[in-house]
């Protein structure tokens, strides 16, 4: 079971889902915080959730305040950077140099990217977590059995 | 990671240090939070600055360091950052997903200790308690100098962490030891955060004035002087430091009036004093390329004074006079040795000029006399005259017969010899006087190239040069050189006309004040021209006092001030000569 957990863990790194502050993130977890990893991974994606709530809303406004889209994505980028959110942090980067650009038509295809990386990311994490709980809560981010 | 595995709260800092974290983002402020218990610091969150803010005023002994967001909606991150530097006076560090070097500049500029980039890593994290200790470290080495005492033991650092952490730990210990609160809350607001001037205005003063009337002069304690007088960002230091020099101040002139029209006249008087000083401090430390000895050394002797911040400024009247003593010309006032507790190195002066030197009666006019110094010889000639430039502002007696000699002696240097007025009465505020007078002064200056004859002239150039130069002194003293301080009674020698009513000591500010308005003509020039640029008129007129002796050139002007103060003079008494000292220095009117 760990094994498993391991190697889809493993997977998400090696596709680019994730980085190395996932692991940082994974070394803060101990028995003070034993799920500390799902817990910050659900608050992202409930963070995150509302925030791609918001730049939908003003996007559909098509009222394009790029000032507001790019604080927005940044804000964005700042929690998936923490969470080691690999790729939807570089759907962020692109969103906000198109936004810069003031190219709305980039702007609006890049969020869809991003939407996609995002909700990829989740359930791949979900998945993973729920392997990880399976499996055991403390061994499997160490010591695949 | 490595950990301390005491886990003994405070006294095993850095562990347990207390850290306030800052975020909007919930999952960064998570993580933040994590990775700070991991360094094993005791952490806060919350997500709103506002509520940061609010936690922080409750306490600001709760926390030791505040880790901030730059991007947030309630508040901008600097501008949190700000506040906390200026209210509580806590490092800040911030934290941004921003990597753009304008925000670094910004953040610090703003005054964070540190700026940190998202994501953040425990690396970094474990060594932000360095600007806690740093911070502690500068605040105690600036206030509290004499309070550091070894903290307990931590261990797993180096002896200086020890002492840092010794430091650090008394600071937090104290930090629960209400008595000393407030006492470190002022040392280090006044250290740690820009330690602001506080300057002694005449409605300051007063207020100061009236709440030591209130407490009752000899029960009056800082404390509650400053409670009384309820002004926002003076702190007691502030108060104990200017009530010391009040009190010696009093004790100075209370050999001529009685305390309480002291008291009531002092403000000025004794802001002036003091602010002359102060600016003159300026002077003080100008080079004084006269090079001579006399004003170098009576200046060198005369800055006795202490020149920190508000004593600075009080204490640069009795600096003033104190240069005005050694060096000073004739012109110079030199508070009596007696005045002005501060003015004490007057004292130290040599007052043995045979000349009795340029007693400043009242104000000593330091600026002038530096100015004088510095560019006249003669005032060099002065100064041994002079030297007892017994800047009595505030009559002092004892300058009669020096002023007597003053007087006559030729003030080459054009000094003011602004003999001690026995009469003048000091209290009220000489330095109004001067101050107005050292406006005037540039005029006077001019005019008073030459100076007046030296008895006559003197005398009234004293008068009036005294009267400048009081005027000018308030100027540099008390931001509020207003003319209007008129009220403390000008020393006599004001060489204003109004003169006459100077003869009391308390009066004597008056009849400066009134003089000074008047007279202030020609050799108000002087003063005031030394005063505004400082060294203006004085020197100026040193320097023609120097080549004419007496200004004659200012003659003309002088003579006006010269008679007026002459009347005065007259009436005086004693002030004749060698309080004016004037001796040409129409342009020392400096006096006081």
């Amino acid at each position: 079971m760990q094994r498993q957990v391991a190697l889809i863990k493993q997977s998400l790194f090696d596709q680019g889902y994730l980085d190395e502050q996932f692991m940082a993130l994974e070394e803060l977890q101990d028995d003070a915080n034993p799920n500390f990893v799902e817990e910050v991974s659900a608050l992202y994606f409930k963070d995150s959730a509302r925030l791609i709530n918001n730049i939908d809303q003003a996007l559909e406004r098509g009222s394009f305040d790029f000032n507001r889209l790019d604080s927005y994505m940044h804000q964005f980028k700042g929690s998936s950077t923490s969470i080691g959110a690999n790729k939807v942090k570089a759907e962020c980067t692109m969103f906000r140099d198109y936004c810069r650009a003031g190219n709305a038509e980039g702007c609006l295809r890049t969020f869809q990217q991003l939407k996609k990386e995002h909700s990829t990311l989740r359930k791949k994490l979900e998945h993973y977590f729920q392997l990880a709980r399976q499996a055991g809560p403390k061994e499997t981010a160490r010591r695949p059995k | 990671m490595t950990v301390e595995q005491n886990f003994e709260a405070l006294d095993q800092f850095p562990v347990g240090m207390r850290v306030l974290a800052v975020d909007d983002d919930q999952t960064c402020l998570k993580i933040l939070e994590t990775l700070l218990h991991h360094c094993q610091y005791h952490v806060t969150t919350t997500n709103q600055a506002q509520k940061a803010l609010e936690l922080l005023r409750e306490n600001k002994n709760k926390f030791d360091l505040v880790i901030s967001d730059v991007d947030m909606p309630d508040m901008d991150g600097f501008k949190l950052l700000e506040l906390v530097g200026l209210e509580m006076d806590l490092p800040v560090i911030m934290l941004s997903a921003h990597s753009d070097p304008k925000y670094v500049m910004k953040g610090v500029t703003h005054g964070a200790c540190d700026y940190l980039l998202k994501p953040v890593r425990i690396e970094e994290l474990k060594n932000i308690w360095q600007h806690v200790v740093r911070s502690r470290f500068d605040k105690n080495r600036g206030s509290n100098n004499g309070e550091k005492r070894d903290g307990s033991g931590n261990e797993g650092v180096g002896n200086s962490d020890q002492n840092n952490n010794g430091r650090v730990n008394r600071k937090r210990k104290d930090q629960y030891n209400e008595d000393e609160d407030e006492e470190r809350d002022d040392n280090d607001d006044s250290s740690a955060q820009k330690k602001q001037r506080v300057v002694w205005t005449v409605e300051l003063h007063k207020k100061f004035v009236a709440a030591v009337n209130q407490l009752g002069y000899e029960k009056a304690m800082p404390k509650k002087i400053l409670d009384l007088m309820n002004v926002e960002k003076l702190t007691r230091e502030n108060v104990a430091s200017h009530l010391q020099k009040f009190r010696l101040y009093l004790k100075r002139i209370s050999g001529v009036t009685n305390q309480q029209a002291l008291m009531a006249n002092s403000d000025l008087h004794f802001l002036q004093m003091n602010c002359s000083l102060n600016g003159l401090d300026g002077f003080h430390h100008r080079p004084i390329p006269v090079g001579p000895g006399q004003f170098h050394g009576g200046a060198a002797a005369m800055r006795p004074y202490p020149s920190n911040g508000i004593l600075g400024r009080l204490n640069t009247p009795s600096g003033i006079g104190v240069r005005n003593l050694s060096s000073p010309p004739p012109g110079m006032f030199l508070q009596n040795q007696t005045d002005l507790g501060k003015f004490h190195h007057v004292s130290s002066l040599p007052l043995n000029h045979t000349d009795g030197g340029n007693i400043l009666q009242g104000l000593p006019m330091p600026l002038e006399f530096d100015q004088l110094h510095q560019t006249n010889n003669n005032i060099r000639n002065m100064n041994n005259n002079n030297k007892s430039i017994a800047a009595n502002s505030m009559a002092y007696p004892n300058f009669s017969t020096q002023q007597n000699s003053l007087i006559s002696a030729p003030n080459n240097n054009n000094l003011l010899v602004l003999e001690g007025h026995p009469q003048a009465s000091p209290s009220s505020f000489q330095g109004h006087q001067i101050n107005k007078r050292l406006e005037h002064w540039p005029n006077a200056v001019s005019s008073s190239s030459t100076l007046p004859p030296p008895t006559a002239q003197n005398s009234h150039h004293d008068s009036l040069e005294w009267n400048n130069v009081s005027s000018s002194y308030s100027i540099p003293f008390c931001d509020s050189t207003t003319p209007g301080l008129d009220t403390t009674n000008p020393r006599a020698f004001c060489r204003n006309t109004d003169f006459d009513s100077n003869e009391q000591p308390g009066s004597f500010y008056d009849s400066l004040q009134m003089r000074q308005s008047g007279n202030y003509g020609p050799t108000t020039d002087v003063m005031l021209s030394s005063n505004s640029s400082k060294e203006g008129f004085v020197v100026g007129q040193q320097q023609k006092l120097q080549s004419g002796g007496f200004m004659s050139g200012d003659a003309g002007s002088l003579d006006d001030i010269v008679n007026s103060t002459m009347k005065q003079e007259q009436s005086q008494g004693d002030l004749s000569g060698g309080e004016l000292g004037y001796g040409g220095f129409s342009s020392l009117r400096t006096c006081l």
